[in-house]
């Protein structure tokens, strides 16, 4: 019988020399999600849409039966309605942050931050421009608005640092 | 802080995402470590020097600034 050993190394170490080794180089660099990576973000979504689609309803409802400019004092409880979708959304995200590993929690927690830093400044500046006597339409909204823009700005900065 | 963790990954064929699943944290988080952004927590290099059967301190090297004491 013949040894099949040299000629086996022979046929690996071509194989090995191939552009295999390239490919897996660059393969091995890819920034492809991996499978907790994906079960994590799936988890999210199955939490965070629910509350979407339900704060959607929710809204339409108020919007079409609210009557928020009557004088019905049910127009109240009316106007609180969407603050209970808004909860689920609120339970999504810390549901992820509990989820997510200690540096995702750390860049969640930087864009959190600085939401809640532009929500702040932008509250107090619009507060003293309403002392000086500058009135605002819909100044939750203003601020809302603005928290949020700070949070998706800075969670995409931080990701990038 | 620096680190050997792209070699050693390397040197076992694995992507940043095969790490992640084995570690139980995200991609971007092997990235981090592997760029030097992010110092893991103790439970973390743990399980990374369990992984690769090397001690702590051979895969993660401080830099002069992480041993010193003057503040």
């Amino acid at each position: 019988m013949h040894d099949q050993g040299p000629m086996v190394t022979r046929i690996l170490d071509t194989y090995l020399a191939t552009p295999h080794t390239w490919y897996m180089t660059n393969k091995l660099d890819s920034n492809d999600h991996s499978a907790g990576d994906r079960a994590v973000a799936r988890s999210y979504q199955l939490d965070f849409w629910p509350g979407i689609a339900a704060y959607a309803v929710v809204l339409t409802a108020v919007l079409l039966w609210g009557d928020l400019d009557g004088s019905s004092p049910w127009r109240f409880v009316w106007a609180v309605l969407p603050v209970i979708p808004s909860l689920w959304i609120v339970r999504a995200v810390l549901r992820h942050a509990k989820r997510v590993d200690d540096y995702q929690r750390l860049l969640l927690l930087q864009a959190l931050g600085g939401g809640f830093a532009v929500a702040m400044v932008a509250s107090v500046t619009v507060a003293f421009l309403e002392i000086a006597g500058m009135s605002f339409v819909g100044i939750g909204w203003i601020i809302y608005g603005a928290g949020m823009l700070g949070w998706i700005v800075t969670s995409i900065v931080v990701a990038r640092r | 802080m620096n680190n050997h963790l792209k070699a050693l990954r390397e040197s076992r064929g694995w992507t940043q995402g095969n790490l992640a699943d084995q570690l139980g944290v995200s991609r971007q988080t092997v990235n981090a470590l592997e760029t030097g952004r992010y110092d893991p927590a103790l439970p973390l290099a743990f399980r990374i020097a369990r992984l690769f059967d090397k001690p702590i301190e051979s895969i993660f090297i401080p830099d002069d600034a992480d041993v010193t004491t003057e503040r």
